[in-house]
């Protein structure tokens, strides 16, 4: 498969890159410069072609909506909504049949802890980051699941091993789901 | 009461405006100068400038954001959202309890979902926008208010239209009417979002479709009548009669 993968600066892109490239051809792809060993390619998930060209020819994107370092609330929340709409909206376009986004199980974390809370649970973020920009994003994808432009798996992750975390992506690349969500690990408390 | 106006120069501006000077005192702003003269103090302010709707608001006893941008991809965006995130940040460094926010009814059943299908539609159905860049950036503005009232005490009021009519120049089948209320009309509920005891509406983040009777049965103004008080006009029947 072609992967794509956003935030490239983030640790857990990178370590997603090193996994998946064993097996697949993956472009990791951030909006500022990074060092990467990867194949890299900068974009600004603007509203203009090289988006388009970004996701062009691409199986799967996996979205990890991080924050760049030191990026302010207004800009990660801009980063969450428009950016991801327009990575999807290109992705529709170009025919990219999946979409993973990497969430955060946080968002379930006010649930009292003796909760078994489910993916079929409402979301409870914050009024800040990362809970409400990890949800605002969720909402975005939601959108284009519902119209049936491309497939979405959600992944809201906690505390979990690399390993289990591996095998959630490895399991999402295979999914048929016109929106998927799935809890990978536990949640901090 | 004192009311800071966001987007107050657009086109429903004025008109909110004028409908409120007689009993509050206004401060307006927009991005851009007002065509017209407007009661209160006008500020001239980018609704995406964080720092500057915190500094706007001070003082300030309610929050009406009338801002919006429909086409353009980026600054869709910046007002919508971004906007609304900045106003319910205002509200909380201020402490203001009151804040009106407005949208289209796109926002809740988006025109190809909902709208294509069913009738009686009311605003308290799961939001489904689609991914219209109007309604998906002004939905992601309305979700942005609901978590703030989840975790502050807040009261958001959001009003939802769709088209705005001027009764004197309307004429028989000029448009489609699948929602549509004349803007003094209009203007009209936000002095009842003013007036309203906080405490009586069912929780702090309620929407309402705002609109005149309409035969077609399409949407329902039911509960803008019944918790607000609001008065639709027959000042629009003649898109249908």
């Amino acid at each position: 498969m072609k992967i794509l993968i956003t935030s490239g600066a983030s640790e857990r892109s990178a370590a997603l890159a090193d996994h998946l490239t064993r097996e697949h051809e993956v472009r990791l792809t951030e909006r500022a410069p990074v060092n990467s060993a990867h194949n890299f390619v900068q974009c600004a998930l603007g509203h203009d072609r090289a988006t388009n060209m970004l996701a062009s020819g691409m199986d799967v994107i996996v979205h990890a909506v991080d924050p760049l370092p030191g990026e302010d609330v207004s800009a990660q929340i801009d980063a969450a909504t428009r950016c991801t709409y327009n990575l999807l909206l290109a992705a529709a376009d170009e025919d990219v049949p999946l979409v993973i986004l990497l969430s955060t199980l946080e968002l379930m974390a006010d649930y009292p802890a003796a909760y078994r809370v489910s993916e079929t649970w409402r979301p409870l973020p914050h009024t800040q980051p990362p809970t409400l920009s990890k949800h605002l994003a969720e909402q975005v994808c939601r959108e284009f699941a519902r119209e049936r432009k491309l497939r979405v798996v959600v992944l809201r992750w906690g505390e979990a091993s690399d390993t289990t975390v591996f095998e959630a992506v490895d399991n999402a690349l295979t999914s048929v789901e016109d929106w998927a969500i799935t809890h990978v690990g536990e949640i901090e408390r | 009461m004192k009311v800071l106006i966001l987007g107050g120069a657009g086109m429903l501006g004025p008109y909110v405006a004028r409908e409120l000077a007689d009993r509050h005192t206004l401060r307006i702003t927009d991005v851009k100068e007002p065509a017209e003269e407007l009661p209160g103090d006008f500020l001239h302010l980018d609704v995406s400038d964080l720092d500057a709707v915190v500094e706007a608001a001070e003082g300030m006893d309610a929050i009406v954001n009338l801002s919006v941008l429909r086409r353009d991809r980026q600054i869709a965006w910046d007002v919508s959202t971004r906007g609304c995130y900045n106003m319910m940040q205002a509200a909380v460094t201020h402490g203001i309890r009151r804040v009106i926010n407005t949208g289209p009814h796109l926002t809740v059943a988006g025109r190809n979902i909902t709208e294509c299908f069913d009738f009686g539609i009311g605003p308290d159905i799961p939001p489904q926008s689609g991914t219209y860049i109007y309604a998906i950036t002004k939905a992601m503005g309305q979700e942005i208010c609901r978590v703030f009232t989840l975790h502050h005490d807040i009261s958001v009021q959001t009003y939802l239209f769709c088209h705005f009519v001027d009764p004197q120049s309307s004429r028989l089948g000029n448009k489609r009417v699948p929602y549509a209320v004349s803007w003094e009309n209009a203007a009209e509920a936000f002095t009842l979002g003013l007036d309203i005891d906080l405490e009586a509406l069912p929780s702090r983040c309620e929407v309402f479709y705002v609109f005149a009777d309409m035969p077609h049965g399409k949407y329902s103004n039911e509960k803008a009548k019944r918790i607000l008080g609001f008065q639709p006009r027959r000042d629009v029947e003649l898109l249908w009669t």
